[in-house]
């Protein structure tokens, strides 16, 4: 197909824009091998339009844009999205006024996002690991809700946080102190209370003379009536089996929308998670008993669940900083007998279905989140070639960078002159 | 004549004092046995063994195209093309490549091993900021399950060391991977000890909200210095108990103090010193003390901050065992550069090392490596997969002390060889057959080389 390409604007400005595409209001990528994990799979020698931070156009018959990135042939994804870490809430780990991730206090209605640092040095190096998005997720405190997630790019604007209180974080499993039976059965009385008050509220309102009578239910009972709702989801960390048979009850009793985390014994009950529709969240590389919840634990895990029928997104275990090697997990995940699609689906469309989000795929009308990889995305020896979030362009270079440049670069002087 | 009498007398006394001495009973000579816990190890059954046709990465820096490894009674035999050998089992891997076993000389498996449950917690004794007197190998749980782990990811040797919450966290101990009832089933024959010392945030942490010493770095410091100053003292002491007794005499022994036979095997030559450390001053400190107290400084682990340093680590014959990239976790890991190992590497005479210090890790050091030779190749460096390789082989075994034993494919060598499936540097690579002292130990298509940890047996569905 022969495309005719308009220019919008001047050649001046093209060359303006091409120079610092960030500013481009629109511009097209061409000659891309577009992974658009929709549908449409994998097209070839693709062109991709983006205007206003969104995909405007997949293979149109002319190409209207104000600068054009030409891709030879190069792989286009979506931008990879994490999940379930604490990306922006702590800088050092061991730094206590650097971490906002947890609060002793901390109850369902934690809302972590309120402390996100855009500026944070852990999320420009995490974009070298082609990670547009991520969903945070709170440590909370000592209740075994956490807290809620909320959602972030990876721009490093301090208009980063795209959506908060998007899902509902619990701990569940074994304890240290006490035991599991405890935290499933006050889960289970949540949502039965919380049911019950409903509909008390429900007959009072119908029979209240005047309004004032109905009252507003707590912060905390606002939460549980929106699971109920299937506004939130309810995110789970279990592992074992019985806990998650537990969870898959409570989701069938009470029509929640559940997301698995860590879940170690899935591959027992896979053929039951994936009938319930339950997305599953885990690390591809576990394949050690850590304890005896999670005795099942193999890198062949994500494979057997998927060819199961179970929706699978991969995430990066452990600290917040290794978040960038995301896609190295996909290569293992893969070299495990995990389908290259599907692996790619398990950074992107999977993780945006599992947390309600408007990304993981390259689709008209989706947010422009875009990586542009030097060869497969999954691979050691493969660099970001280019990227945008929310159709503008980042670098990657980060605070790492600086640091290696100052100490390969010869001088007389102390280094510290070196900037 | 009379004038001489008195010296005569005088020298008559000494002759008689000294014949005296010289008859006198001596005790049995005190000597402090160094192995008490001596190695059972032994190769598993061996074949002549003949893999043909493969890329092979020697560990000394070459790579050989469509070359064929040898492996005789355990040792490398010879390496080369065309090769053959009367009734040697032959491997066909073509299209494969070839590396020495590989070592990781930072390792807590057994020690904290998985599942991770308290019981099995003996990886650090937390009690004192000096507990040089402990041994990691007292703690091994041979039954580990990562053990298996980390065969399937081509590792034939390891260092088993105590973690980092003190200055002198004890002995580490390296190990054969191969599966044992006993720690001495594993324990590499005549590997020396290593000495765990730990710089930086942990020890100042542990001890200073003890309000003990150290809480400060430069308690840290204080700390090791009096350690060396009392080790110094013993080492003399026996010295001159031995050079007594050698000179006939029947000295008293010194008090033996466990603590201090590990300092003093530090001072005698005899242990390694791997020396959690991450920052730059602190390893250039870490230097010096070794030359206060006449001790070679050894192995720097974790070593974030290397790269600053890196004419000083090589001027003064120091490793520096590295992650590729972890980071953040403390201020002293806060430094982190990707090229770290490889800037390291760029000068003469230097040794850098790959380390795991981690139970998943510790399966891919191939990818680990590789990671660094990647980032470094797109900000300026030339690193072939040849030289990538000593990161986690040679160079590994030179900071256990084993560079004449292994980590290279050469001639007499042990014959500790890994088969991979394409170049190991691909995220895709996996290790298809491990061989320790030339006898298979891990075989990734046939059940009957796949070891299966007591704790594992009967667990899992299916299995």
């Amino acid at each position: 197909m022969k495309q005719l390409t308009l220019f919008k604007s001047s050649l001046i400005a093209l060359a303006l824009a091409s120079s610092s595409a960030s500013f481009a209001e629109s511009f097209a990528i061409t000659h891309a091998t577009v992974h658009t994990v929709t549908a449409q799979g994998v097209l070839e020698n693709a062109t991709v339009v983006v205007e206003n931070g969104k995909v405007i156009a997949i293979n149109p018959e002319t190409i209207n844009a104000d600068s054009i990135i030409d891709a030879k042939g190069k792989i286009l994804t979506p931008g990879l999205i994490g999940s379930m870490n604490q990306l922006g809430l702590v800088e050092v780990s061991a730094v206590s006024r650097s971490r906002d991730a947890s609060d002793k206090k901390a109850n369902i209605t934690f809302d972590a996002s309120l402390a996100f640092n855009p500026r944070s040095t852990v999320i420009p190096y995490s974009r070298k690991g082609g990670i547009t998005s991520n969903v945070v997720a709170p440590r909370g405190g000592d209740d075994m809700f956490k807290g809620q997630t909320f959602v972030a790019d990876l721009s490093g604007e301090f208009d980063s946080v795209r959506m908060n209180n998007n899902s509902v974080v619990i701990d569940l499993g074994a304890k240290s102190k006490g035991s599991r039976a405890l935290s499933l059965q006050n889960l289970q009385f949540k949502f039965e209370d919380a049911v019950k008050e409903l509909a008390k509220a429900n007959k009072k309102t119908k029979n209240a003379k005047d309004e004032k009578e109905a009252k507003e239910p707590s912060r905390e009972a606002q939460v549980i009536n929106a699971l109920l709702a299937g506004e939130k989801a309810l995110v789970a960390y279990a592992d074992r089996a019985t806990d998650l048979l537990a969870l898959l009850k409570m989701k069938e009793q009470f029509s929640l929308d559940l997301v698995l985390v860590g879940a170690a014994d899935a591959v027992l009950i896979a053929d039951k998670i994936a009938d319930a529709k339950v997305p599953v969240v885990m690390t591809a590389l576990d394949n050690l008993p850590g304890s005896f919840d999670a005795l099942h634990v193999s890198l062949e895990n994500a494979a057997k669940l998927t060819q199961a029928g179970v929706s699978v997104a991969l995430t990066v275990n452990g600290d917040t900083h290794n978040l960038y090697q995301l896609r190295f997990h996909v290569g293992n995940a893969i070299a495990n007998g995990l389908s290259r699609d599907t692996a790619l689906a398990s950074v992107t469309a999977n993780v945006a279905k599992a947390f309600n989000l408007d990304s993981g795929t390259i689709a008209v009308g989706k947010t422009a989140d875009l990586v542009l990889w030097s060869a497969d995305p999954f691979e050691l020896s493969t660099k970001v070639s280019q990227m945008w979030i929310d159709g503008k362009e980042y670098s990657t270079q980060s605070r790492q960078d600086a640091l290696r440049a100052r100490y390969t670069t010869p001088s007389d002087m102390p280094k510290a002159y070196i900037k | 004549m009379q004038k001489f009498l008195p010296s005569l007398v005088m020298a008559a006394l000494s002759v008689a004092l000294t014949g005296c001495l010289q008859s006198e009973q001596q005790d049995e000579k005190v000597v402090i046995n160094k192995n008490p816990y001596p190695s059972t190890y032994k190769a598993l059954p061996l074949e002549t063994t003949l893999i043909k046709n493969a890329t092979v990465l020697t560990g000394t820096g070459s790579r050989m195209e469509n070359a064929d490894v040898l492996m005789i009674d355990g040792k490398i035999n010879k390496i080369g093309n065309n090769l053959s050998a009367e009734g040697a089992v032959e491997i066909d891997a073509n299209g494969k490549w070839i590396t020495p076993g590989i070592i990781d000389v930072h390792s807590h498996l057994g020690v904290y091993p998985s599942p991770s449950v308290e019981s099995h917690s003996d990886g650090n004794e937390m009690s004192s900021p000096n507990t040089s007197e402990v041994w990691a190998e007292h703690s091994v749980w041979p039954q580990d399950p990562g053990f298996q782990k980390a065969r399937a990811g081509g590792i034939t040797t390891l260092q088993i060391l105590p973690g980092s919450a003190n200055l002198f966290g004890g002995r580490g101990v390296t190990l054969r991977n191969v599966p044992s009832e006993t720690m001495q089933g594993m324990k590499f024959p005549a590997a020396p000890y290593g000495l765990k010392m730990a710089c930086g945030e942990n020890p100042k942490r542990v001890y200073g909200a003890r309000k003990e010493l150290p809480s400060t770095r430069m308690g840290n410091m204080a700390g090791y210095r009096m350690a060396w100053a009392e080790a110094t003292e013993y080492k003399r002491a026996w010295e001159k108990y031995d050079a007594d007794y050698a000179a006939g005499k029947n000295p008293a022994a010194p008090k033996r103090d466990i603590e201090l036979d590990t300092l003093k095997g530090v001072l005698d030559g005899d242990i390694l010193i791997h020396n959690h450390c991450y920052k730059a001053e602190e390893m250039a400190m870490m230097i010096d003390l070794g030359k206060e107290f006449n001790y070679q400084s050894g192995t720097f682990h974790h070593a974030i901050e290397a790269y600053k340093i890196a004419d000083t680590l090589a001027e003064n014959g120091n490793c520096a065992a590295m992650w590729p990239d972890w980071w953040g976790f403390k201020m002293e890991a806060y430094d982190m550069v990707h090229e770290n190992a490889a800037i390291v590497d760029a000068v003469k005479n230097s040794c850098a090392i790959i380390h795991s210090d981690s139970a998943s890790t510790i399966q891919r050091l191939n990818q680990e490596a590789g990671k660094v030779m990647y980032r470094a190749n797109e900000n300026g460096f030339d690193i072939a997969p040849e030289l990538a390789i000593t990161w986690i082989t040679a160079n590994a075994a030179q900071s256990l002390g084993l560079a004449d034993k292994t980590g290279s494919l050469e001639m007499g060598k042990n014959a500790d060889v890994v088969i991979w499936n394409q170049n190991p540097f691909s995220v895709y690579a996996q290790a298809e057959q491990v061989f320790v002292d030339g006898a298979k130990v891990y075989d990734r298509f046939d059940e009957k080389y796949q070891a299966k940890s007591d704790f594992m047996l009967g667990q899992r569905e299916g299995e």
